[in-house]
């Protein structure tokens, strides 16, 4: 299997044009595999429902995890990206559409929604809640020794966001940055109301290597929506595929698994908005 | 790796000898097979070594989709092996569907229409010579239109039906096909599958790889034309730098149904403007009830140019549209 | 007596083998043992070779050898072409040759290779590289200098005067004057001004220049597609770096030339060279895509002229600016164009300024009339411009205008040896109808307007001094000599018909001996200019009347008497009233050679060439030898004057012009072979149509690469696109200062047919000319249509 698709420019040079559409595939196997081993290998850990009541004390049932604006973002991404994904990938598989105008739409969308997550973390978050400390680290560790049963070792509580959970956002950051800031240097060559054609902006090689990092985020990407789309569904996360939608959690979920030392709700509602995501 | 062009690559040929046989090589070889009819756009592909397919199927042997019989319910039905000096020069096809015989005739030099096939002419692929030089463009799999760039040299390019690739469809019998309501009928391994003429042809926004709806394993293999119409005026013009061997710079077909001196149906299509054979349906519906008069002409051009956007060196074909579109229903006869 | 031939229609001695097939072109040869060889071309339009590796292609069976530019012998300068370049200046210029077995593992092998180029600045327009800052298309510089090319660039303020729509015109290379034209146009009283851009052209010949070379003991036989036989050895010789007497040229048929393939061409080198290094022959097979890189071009202008009349239309003032393309490796159109213009306008005073300029385009070279044909194209439709101004009827202006026995040439203002240019006016402006035609201009009948224009195109027709070679065999025949080619023009036999008349001989009684220098051909000029005609009619009346003498001197040997007693004709010469008294042909040819000395050879006129020298050295004792130079004199310059006349159709909702009618007549001196003239003659006519109408040569400018290299893309005028019987007629008066009165053909007509083109399509857009050729309906659908211009003023490669 290629990487990379080759061909030779109109004075004969070898330049990369994009990456192996094989990687689709590829993508798509390896996303079923990590989901058909994890599934098989990592037991489903319900809740237990062991709480320490002490901590419960002074908050109310019901604590907000994702303010309006930050599930606004969350889904307005997902839909973009879906279209973005569809709109990518089917036609190259063999469904065939008009595909180009939805996809840089979709694109822009999610620029749009992009640059407004961006502005709602500097102004209104606390942009470290999704850095990833020295506590986060032991917590991977533990946490990855007590899924595989390595260890008795319990897992300890997270802050806001379990690190798996910022380690998937930083990798999809990345994956979308990438696929987004290519995407608008692409959008000079195809006919759009928002750029003017400057096809020749670059040399073809370097062009070349747009296309293929546009291309590797776009499949890095798949891989990623199908990790992100079966932790959503296993029973033991449901409560926070639901709070993506409803946005809170409650008293219980919040003490089994965040550390109230690391995420400090303070049971007011405006300390929760404050917080945001 | 240095390039030869002007030189054919050797290749496995095959002859067969029936449709089926025809069906069963192009499924073996699948991307590796290549379709030979009467070779005028193939040779040039080989000769530049640009296509450089495994085996070549070359459908001269296949005598049952070339000829032109009788067709069911008044019409004809057309191999697309036949010649198009064959089309061309046919009694009924001159007298029944003159709009077509004046299209297969105006096509390239007698020699062409000698060797080249109907079926040929429909499935050609598109003579935009930055994809002809075998460079990189969408069109062969890259991730640039050559044509649509600032410089670009791109006088006989798109004006419509433009995506990414602003390659025309070059076909001068396609549009009279169209304007007839010809069928295209299909035969894979799986069977045979009919389209309407307007539905075969498909722009770079689904496709833009192919021009038709035919993939490999597909074969283009009979032309069906509906009874003619009583009455029915036409209408064909090519415009091209030359009188012969040439590709238009753009073609207009039209059928008028006139009834009292009323255009009571219309089809009207321009080809060498998008990368296929446009159907105008707003000049169709905006010309029914009126005279097909000077006034009428005018007003269908301007409708069918409605939208049109010109690359840097393709404006006249704006007005060439719509001139055509104007003599296609003031002159039709 | 035998019949007169000249003047006569008569049927060449190949026609029979090119109507059947049998005639062999240079491709069509095999040598035992030959190998095939392959170029492999540039990728990009300059660029320099940084490595090769070829181990692939040398690994492969049947591959015998890879020949490179360094095995070729240098060029003596600078600019000259070698056949392969290791620093290309054209996309397409062959880098090297791989020679195998067989065309296919040739090619293969060639696919192979790995050139690793480094991509050098290039430039297409001549204006760009004169930019400051601006690249230049050659390492050396952007135009020639006195040591070679050097780099001219213009200030800015030079583009910034001249704006989008008008030629810059910043110091010139080159420049001459005639009397003031500051002055001249102070007093006119119209002037008109335009900026004018002339397309480059390939020449497109049907055969391309493909070549087999062998080598037998030292000595080069070279089968080739030439326009000049025995004056391609010495170009040949140079390239393989021999000697010129071990180069044997073979080439009796050549598919087209149009200047492109005068004395050889340099891809010549490559199987001369390559068969020397592997030991075989090898045959070259120049394919149509090749052609259209290594194939030569018109060199194209982009130009400005400014022209003052009286107001009778007398033109009192022609100020001309011409920057020319001159591709990679130079070109000289620019210059004849300004001479050219003097022998169809006389002006009064003129100024000529010139810049040719190189560019990473093909090789230019010789086009039919070149530089001529593109001034006649350009200057003609503002001329008519002037008289529309004037109220002058555009016949009667270039009457006015036209030099007569008296007038002169070019910067040195010397003589003409003879012009009947208001004769030929006249007889074109009756067999077109003139007067009647021209007021149908403007005439609108449905959508088509109707435009008549007429074009007149001088191009120099002869030269002299060239050598005549005469043999009667003992066959009784005569047999001519011929060192020119043989490129369709027919003058291959049609000169050697000066010969056959001195002599008196029945056409049937003459053998042509041509295209194979080992057949021992005498001194000749290049088949260029369209010398051919006017110099080999001279060079063989001169050997006929040496042949006379020589028989007249042998018959008084053997019959008694002297000399001046005889007479020759019918293939005898015999004692004058008394037909009885004398020797056939084939008597006296055995007679000669018994003799020997001067009859049969032995003894050599000193005023021959060298090369003369040989030839009769070679067939000494095989007959009645008779050579001779042509001392004739010429008391100036050789021209011909082509007009012709229009009549189009311009079709106002698609801007098509078809062309309704044509008709041409020419001062051509004598005619001698009318219906071969009518050919050359209305062939010349259509090609110039070409590149008025649809003919283009279209480049990417960002990649510097060429699009129109089939005939279908480059789109030379077809049978169609011309009225199916131009008419044609000559003044046919001789020349006084040749013996048989004859001049020259091929080139004049080119300009006068795209100019009558240029000025008839004007004339129905209502006096408004585009200025620019090819003229193709877009842009004259735009203009009609006030659209904007499909492409700017200066644009060229459109």
């Amino acid at each position: 299997m290629e990487f990379l698709r080759r061909a030779l420019n109109p004075w004969g040079e070898d330049v990369p044009i994009g990456v192996s559409w094989d990687l689709i595939w590829a993508a798509v196997i390896i996303g079923a595999v990590f989901v058909v081993v994890h599934a098989l290998m990592v037991p489903k850990k319900v809740a237990t429902g062991e709480i320490d009541e002490s901590e419960a004390k002074g908050l109310p049932e019901k604590l907000q995890r994702h303010t309006v604006g930050a599930r606004g973002f969350h889904w307005s991404m997902s839909a973009t990206m879906f279209a973005l994904l569809i709109t990518a990938f089917f036609p190259v598989i063999g469904i065939q559409f008009p595909w180009v105008t939805i996809h840089w739409i979709a694109g822009v969308l999610l620029i749009l929604t992009v640059i407004y997550h961006i502005y709602h973390v500097f102004a209104k978050q606390d942009f470290w809640t999704m850095w990833i400390d020295r506590r986060d680290v032991e917590e991977g560790k533990l946490g990855l020794k007590a899924a595989l049963g390595q260890s008795d070792a319990e897992r300890p509580r997270a802050g806001k966001y379990p690190v798996d959970q910022k380690m998937f956002h930083h990798v999809a950051m990345i994956a979308t940055l990438g696929a987004v800031v290519t995407g608008i240097l692409m959008m000079f060559r195809i006919d759009n109301f928002l750029l003017p054609m400057n096809t020749y902006m670059f040399s073809d090689a370097t062009w070349g290597w747009i296309y293929v990092i546009h291309g590797v985020c776009g499949i890095g990407l798949i891989f990623l929506v199908i990790a992100h789309v079966y932790f959503a569904i296993r029973p033991e996360k449901r409560w926070m595929t639901w709070s993506m939608i409803n946005g809170w959690i409650d008293r219980d979920r919040y003490l089994e698994n965040h550390d109230p030392a690391r995420w400090t709700v303070d049971g007011s509602s405006q300390r929760a908005e404050a917080e945001g995501d | 790796m240095a390039v030869i062009r002007d030189m054919i690559a050797p290749f496995e040929l095959y002859q067969p000898a029936g449709v089926d046989d025809a069906v069963r090589l192009m499924d073996q070889y699948g991307d590796e097979g290549w379709v030979l009819a009467g070779g005028l756009d193939t040779f040039d592909w080989f000769k530049d070594r640009i296509k450089r397919p495994a085996a070549v199927i070359d459908l001269a042997a296949v005598d049952e989709i070339r000829g032109i019989a009788e067709g069911g319910d008044g019409g004809l039905d057309i191999g697309a092996m036949t010649s198009l000096t064959a089309v061309a020069e046919h009694a009924d096809v001159q007298s029944r569907y003159p709009l077509l015989a004046e299209a297969a005739g105006l096509v390239a030099t007698p020699q062409i229409r000698n060797q080249g096939t109907l079926g040929g002419n429909i499935v050609q692929d598109t003579r935009c010579w930055y994809y002809r030089s075998g460079w990189p463009c969408y069109r062969a799999g890259g991730n640039i239109c050559y044509a649509s760039t600032r410089r670009a040299m791109n006088r006989e390019h798109c004006i419509m039906g433009a995506d990414r690739c602003v390659a025309v469809n070059p076909s001068d019998t396609a549009p009279a096909l169209v304007a007839l309501d010809a069928e295209m009928v299909v035969a894979s391994s799986s069977g045979e599958r009919t389209y309407a003429a307007a539905d075969f042809f498909i722009g770079p926004d689904i496709d833009i790889e192919r021009m038709t709806v035919l993939e490999p394993g597909d074969l283009l293999t009979r032309i069906v034309l509906p009874a003619p119409r009583e009455g029915a005026r036409w209408y064909f013009e090519k415009i091209r730098d030359r009188k012969s061997w040439d590709f238009s710079l753009v073609t207009v077909a039209s059928m008028l149904q006139v009834q009292g001196g009323v255009i009571q149906d219309a089809r009207v299509v321009v080809n060498s403007i998008a990368p296929y054979p446009v159907r105008m349906g707003a000049v169709e519906a905006a010309i029914r009830g009126r005279e097909p008069s000077e006034e009428t002409g005018q007003m269908a051009g301007e409708i069918a140019v409605e939208g049109a956007r010109a690359l840097r060196h393709n404006d006249y074909k704006i007005a060439l549209t719509r001139n055509l579109v104007k003599r296609s229903i003031r002159d039709a006869a | 007596m035998a019949e007169r031939t000249i003047g006569t229609d008569i049927s060449p001695p190949d026609l029979h083998a090119k109507i059947t097939g049998r005639a062999r072109y240079a491709e069509d040869f095999h040598a035992e043992g030959m190998a095939f060889a392959k170029l492999l071309l540039s990728p990009m339009p300059h660029a320099r070779v940084r490595s090769v590796d070829t181990s692939r292609a040398e690994a492969m069976e049947g591959v015998l050898g890879i020949l490179r530019a360094s095995e070729l012998p240098r060029p003596e300068q600078g600019t000259r072409e070698g056949a392969l370049s290791d620093e290309p200046l054209y996309e397409g210029a062959p880098i090297l040759a791989v020679a195998a077995v067989d065309e296919t593992t040739a090619a293969a092998a060639v696919e192979a290779i790995r050139v690793d180029l480094e991509p050098l600045p290039f430039v297409l327009d001549p204006l760009d590289s004169l930019r400051e800052g601006g690249p230049n298309a050659r390492t050396d510089g952007n135009v020639p200098g006195e040591d070679g090319p050097t780099s001219l660039k213009w200030p800015d303020s030079v583009f910034d005067e001249a704006g989008p729509d008008r030629l810059p015109m910043g110091e010139p290379t080159a420049e001459w004057a005639i009397g003031d034209v500051d002055a001249a146009f102070a007093e006119a009283d119209v002037i008109v001004e335009e900026t004018i851009v002339h397309q480059s052209v390939t020449h497109h010949p049907m055969e391309p220049r493909s070549c087999m070379a062998y080598w037998q003991n030292g000595k080069l036989f070279l089968h080739g597609s030439t326009q000049s036989t025995e004056r391609t050895r010495g170009p040949v010789a140079a390239m393989a770096g021999i000697d010129v007497e071990d180069v044997v040229m073979i080439g009796e048929y050549c598919g087209g030339g149009f200047g492109s393939k005068i004395a050889g061409v340099p891809i010549m080198a490559v199987p001369a060279v390559l068969s020397r290094k592997i030991g075989r022959p090898v045959m070259l097979r120049i394919t149509r895509y090749e052609e259209n890189y290594i194939g030569r071009a018109r060199a194209g202008f982009q130009g400005w002229a400014k022209i003052g009349f009286r107001s009778d239309g007398r033109m009192t003032a022609l100020d001309l600016y011409l920057v020319q393309d001159s591709g990679a490796y130079g070109a000289s159109d620019f210059f004849t164009a300004g001479t050219v213009a003097t022998a169809s306008y006389q002006p009064e005073n003129m100024r000529f300024r010139g810049v040719p300029v190189y560019t990473n385009t093909p090789p230019r070279s010789a086009q039919r009339a070149p530089g001529g044909a593109q001034i006649v194209a350009m200057l003609e439709p503002v001329v008519d411009k002037a008289a529309r101004e004037l109220g002058v009827d555009r016949l009667e202006i270039r009457k006015v205008n036209a030099p007569g026995h008296d007038g002169w040439l070019g910067p040195n203002q010397g003589p003409f040896t003879s012009a009947y240019v208001r004769e030929a006016l006249d007889l074109g402006g009756e067999l077109f109808e003139w007067e009647g035609r021209s007021q149908l201009s403007g005439r609108r009948e449905g959508t088509r307007v109707t435009g008549v224009g007429m074009g007149l195109s001088p191009f120099t027709a002869g030269s002299n001094g060239r050598d005549g070679l005469l043999v009667i065999r003992p066959d009784g025949k005569l047999h001519v000599h011929q060192g020119i080619g043989n490129l369709g023009t027919h003058s291959i036999a049609d000169t050697a018909r000066a010969a056959s008349d001195v002599l008196d001989l029945d056409w049937d009684d003459v053998v042509v001996v041509w295209g194979d220098t080992s057949k021992h051909l005498p001194f000749s000029t290049v088949q260029a200019g369209s010398q051919t005609t006017h110099a080999h009619t001279r060079a063989n009346h001169a050997a006929g009347e040496a042949m006379v003498g020589l028989l007249q001197e042998l018959a008084a040997l053997e019959l008694g008497g002297s000399a001046t007693d005889y007479r020759v004709a019918d293939g005898r010469v015999f004692r004058a009233g008394n037909r009885a008294a004398g020797l056939s042909f084939a008597q006296a040819a055995e007679r000669a050679i018994a003799r020997g000395g001067k009859f049969s050879g032995g003894e050599i006129p000193e005023d021959l060439h060298d090369v003369t020298k040989g030839a009769v050295a070679g067939l000494a004792g095989e007959g009645l030898i008779a050579a001779a130079k042509d001392n004739y004199g010429q008391p100036g310059a050789v021209f011909t004057w082509v007009a012709t006349f229009a009549q189009v159709e311009l079709d106002v909702e698609t801007g098509e012009v078809e062309i309704v009618d044509l008709a041409s007549a020419t001062d051509c001196g004598t005619v001698i072979h009318p219906r071969s003239l009518a050919a050359q003659t209305n062939g010349g006519v259509f090609q110039g149509i070409g590149m008025a109408k649809s003919q283009r040569w279209v480049f990417d400018p960002q990649w510097g690469i060429p699009f129109t290299k089939r005939f279908y893309t480059a789109r030379p005028p077809g049978i169609l696109d011309v009225p199916l019987s131009p008419r044609f007629a000559a003044v046919n008066e001789p020349d006084p200062h040749t013996p048989v009165g004859a001049k020259g053909i091929g080139e004049p007509p080119v300009g006068a047919g795209e100019a009558a083109y240029a000025c008839a399509v004007a004339d129905a857009m209502g006096g408004l000319c585009l200025c620019r050729t090819p003229l193709t309906s877009d842009m004259i659908l735009a203009e009609l249509e006030g659209r904007p211009r499909p492409y700017g003023l200066l644009d060229t490669h459109v």
